[in-house]
């Protein structure tokens, strides 16, 4: 079927450029969420950069208020809606066909469309900076009545760009979920599925639950900041205190999206960990179903969580201590994973591929993200450091130092199966070294910081007694723009010239690796019927079992 | 050698951080030193979640650097089996349990604390003092019981227990109430009075700042409590207050300073606002009071709700001492 679909394209269509335009093949969908999301990555981080610097010492003068408020905004949010989701999903469209033993997903035209819905969101965000009174200036929260308030367009720019990524990321979820339900070859039961396809799953799930009520809270945002349709002038006042409304409405509307978002973006990344592990340690991931169990409570707890973001608005004692339990009993199948994958270490036969290190450096990282979460759990304590340095470093240490190297494993594990070519090993460590000690020196320090006193989003500081910390943070992060371009030279360099690899460089288990490297369009020839949740190592058993041959293949 | 490498990192990693925190006070290894049974509270919480934070730290990353140095590679074939455990379900169980035990602790621990933390102890001998707290665009506003108007520096008592009802005006933006040394934050939210407490057991001038993103001056939204012994506060109350009625207080220049000055320059000069210095606008009460009160443009009506007394006091200040020298 895919063969006689291509022999239909237009000749227009076949064109280096317009072949990738109107792709519907899951795999390059998921290579150009990549490559925009490595994109607005080095935009965003460029901005981080930039602001970095206004901080590195007390008074200084590099930046605005306003332009620092817009720094500061469009970094945040486009990390989280620009670079992680899309990574990730990036990486869901890329793998999921491939390791279930699907040919594409079940609805290739509207996975187009979701990319390029995500696209126009993108797009639409970051020119919002050339909109009359300049970006949105309200951090990634956008709390009203601030935010109702900001004059110009850029406020609504942000709201109409993050409608459209709600639309997009709606309609991906709903793709993945369908494919995942449907569309798994012969064998491949639910305790079979790789944990990544679990982890999108769960992905999926949270996105369909929680989108929805933050359009709804968006949308309440524009009609507050006022629309016009036609001669009629359309202005509500529910955030406005003024006329009765309530400002911390839009607060639980936010974060009920906003928690569970930070689980969206971290399963998948815990995903990308359990198949890395276990392949450089040789060995079969420790407790398939506990983690797959982990992944599954992580998601339905995060829903339960919301309100630790609003502990010092002033809620009812019972509430916060509720939503204080909440909050602890997800570290419990946080730890699980957590001992899961160092018992996938235990007796392993390890080896340190780039790949490899960045899982190792997601667990050593993570591990601290997670802990500095217990204290602000705890509500009493989150009062002294709730909007502080303190909650900066802890979501970089589980969005960065978690996600964003596990997402730097999942590239470096998964290149050559996408371009049939290895990146540089020798670059790809030298790039982990320098991200991991620039980014401890960058984040670290921000800890202290925010028990010092620091408010996080303040342009200035006086306090001299601060200029230590921040200037290691500012070198810090200087350092791990370094690393990052390290990595662009990597892939700069290895288009070109990296040594080309068979089907199966690491000698994986899971079925994208049956194929060859890159895949054809329609991924498999034939599926080998799956029997555990590691196909392919069942099969080079069964080949070695066939052949007599007693060695490693 | 890789092993090498990882403890060599680990060491640098550790000069690198423990490097600036030789100057000044514990380093940010804790929250600042408490001036305040609440603020005691919450650091003796924060020091009992520590001892586990950091036991398992210990645990994980000790574990995670074992591993990676017992079981690399070493001679072994690049692709032999490591040992085939799938996994172990009474280990899982056990290590399952421990977090929960953990938390456990760390939850009663909290709620052992919270009464000390949150509840205002009730008038003793000393009696109660309660002082509204209004932020607003980007100052504080602090009226006492008899009427007494101060901003961004509040005076108050030792060894008396201070109730703070802590709000925003219905047209202005959320703030967040934030002392470190008197303890946590309470947000400033319009439409809404939120209530926070201290009693500070010494004398000195503790500062703190807005803790929510208010708008283009959120960092200069500073804060400072200066705690004097009782008999000298309440001395400086009836003063101020006979000054106020008087129109000889400070409030004129707190006002500048604290409500004009973070926009428009301490001597008018200009910042985010335009320059004042020379403008004949302020020669003229009534065009003060019109700004203030209405704002204009990007300006946020920063005198809304002031009582006549306050405008006059601005305007008064401004007639005798013009800004930029005028």
């Amino acid at each position: 079927m895919a063969v006689r679909a291509e022999t239909r394209t237009p000749a227009w269509q076949r064109g280096k450029v317009a072949s990738w335009l109107v792709t519907t093949d899951h795999k390059r969908i998921g290579i150009l969420y990549i490559s925009s999301a490595l994109v607005f990555f080095l935009l965003s981080g460029l901005m981080a950069l930039v602001f970095r610097l206004q901080l590195s010492q007390a008074n200084a003068d590099v930046l605005s208020p306003e332009r620092y408020n817009e720094l500061i905004t469009i970094h945040g949010t486009a990390m989280v809606f620009l670079v992680a989701v899309p990574f990730l999903t990036g990486f869901a469209n890329y793998l999921v066909p491939l390791m279930i033993g699907a040919r594409d997903v079940a609805f290739p035209r509207l996975n187009a469309l979701s990319y390029w819905l995500f696209f126009l969101g993108g797009a639409v965000l970051m020119l919002s900076f050339f909109a009359s009174g300049g970006a949105a200036q309200n951090g990634w929260t956008a709390y009203p009545p601030l935010s109702v308030q900001q004059p110009g367009n850029g406020q609504d720019l942000w709201i109409l760009s993050l409608h459209i990524l709600t639309a997009a990321s709606l309609a991906g979820a709903i793709n993945f979920l369908v494919t995942i339900h449907n569309l798994r070859t012969r064998g491949m039961t639910w305790t079979r599925i790789p944990l990544f396809v679990w982890s999108i799953e769960l992905f999926s799930w949270l996105l369909i639950a929680v989108l929805p009520v933050l359009a709804a809270g968006l949308t309440l945002l524009l009609l507050d900041r006022g629309i016009s349709i036609g001669p009629w002038d359309i202005q509500t006042h529910f955030f406005d205190a003024a006329e009765g409304g309530a400002p911390v409405l839009y607060q639980h509307a936010f974060w009920f999206f906003g928690h569970p978002e930070v689980y969206i973006i971290v399963l998948p990344a815990f995903g990308i960990i359990s198949e890395v592990l276990p392949v450089f340690a040789r060995k079969p991931v420790f407790g398939y179903k506990a983690i797959a169990a982990s992944t599954v409570a992580i998601g339905f707890f995060s829903m339960l969580v919301w309100a630790h973001h609003l502990f010092t608005v002033g809620l009812p004692i019972s509430l916060q201590a509720f939503f204080m339990i909440a909050s602890m009993v997800i570290a419990v199948p946080t730890g699980m994973k957590i001992f899961n994958w160092l018992a996938t270490l235990w007796r392993g036969n390890l080896h340190f591929d780039t790949p490899m290190l960045y899982a190792l450096g997601f667990l050593s990282i993570f591990v601290v993200g997670g802990l500095s979460g217990i204290y602000l759990a705890a509500f009493p304590i989150d009062w002294q450091v709730h909007d502080t340095y303190f909650v900066v470093a802890h979501f970089h240490y589980t969005l960065f130092g978690g996600v964003m190297f596990a997402i730097f494993a999942g590239l470096f594990y998964w290149w050559p199966k996408m371009f049939g070519r290895l990146l540089d090993e020798r670059l790809g460590k030298w790039q982990f070294w320098l991200l991991f000690v620039g980014f401890n020196l960058a984040f670290f320090p921000q800890h202290l910081l925010g028990l010092e006193g620091m408010p996080r989003r303040i342009y200035t500081y006086a306090d001299e007694s601060w200029e230590g910390y921040n200037l290691a943070s500012t070198v810090g992060s200087y350092v791990m723009g370094i690393a990052i371009l390290v990595f662009v030279w990597n892939v700069w360099r290895t288009t070109r010239s990296g040594p080309r690899v068979g089907n199966d460089p690491w000698q994986a288990d899971t079925l994208e690796w049956y194929t060859t490297s890159p895949p054809p369009p329609h991924n498999f020839d034939d599926v080998p019927y799956v029997t555990s949740a590691r196909p392919l190592y069942d099969l080079r058993r069964r080949l070695r079992e066939a052949s007599g041959f007693r060695g490693s293949l | 050698m890789r092993a090498k490498l990882l403890f060599l990192t680990a060491l640098l990693l550790v000069a690198a951080l423990t490097a600036p925190s030789a100057f000044g006070g514990n380093g940010g290894f804790a929250p600042v030193t408490p001036q305040s049974p609440n603020a005691e509270g919450i650091r003796d919480s924060y020091l009992f979640v520590s001892i586990f934070v950091l036991g398992i730290f210990v645990l994980v990353e000790g574990l995670l650097i074992a591993f990676v140095v017992r079981y690399r590679r070493r001679r072994r074939a690049r692709f032999e089996d490591g040992a085939p455990i799938h996994g172990a379900s009474k280990l899982e169980l056990m290590w399952t349990a421990f977090p929960v035990v953990v938390l456990f602790l760390i939850g009663a621990f909290v709620f052992v604390e919270l009464p000390g933390i949150k509840n205002v102890p009730s008038a003793g001998a000393s009696g109660q003092l309660e002082i509204r707290v209004t932020g607003r665009q980007y100052y504080w506003q602090y009226e006492y019981p008899n009427g007494v108007i101060a901003i961004d520096t509040m005076r108050a008592p030792a060894g008396v227990p201070v109730r703070l009802e802590v709000t925003a005006p219905d047209d202005d933006v959320i703030h967040s109430w934030w002392i470190p040394a008197l303890g946590g934050k309470i947000d400033a939210i319009p439409g809404t009075v939120n209530e926070t407490w201290f009693e500070a057991a010494e004398p000195g001038v503790y500062t703190g700042q807005c803790a929510e993103l208010c708008g283009l001056e959120h960092a200069n939204m500073l804060a400072s409590v200066e705690v004097m012994s009782k008999d000298e506060f309440e001395a400086w109350l009836t003063q101020r207050r006979e000054e106020q009625t008087a129109g000889t207080s400070e409030l004129g220049e707190e006002t500048w300073e604290g409500v004009c000055a973070k926009c428009h320059g301490l001597s008018g000069e200009g910042g985010i606002g335009p320059a004042l210095a020379g403008s004949i606008v302020l020669a003229d009460p009534e065009a003060v009071e019109d700004l203030v009160r209405n704002g204009r443009r990007t300006m946020p009506a920063v005198g809304s709700g002031w009582t006549s007394e306050q405008v006059e006091a601005l305007t008064n200040y401004l007639k005798e001492n013009p800004p930029g020298g005028g």
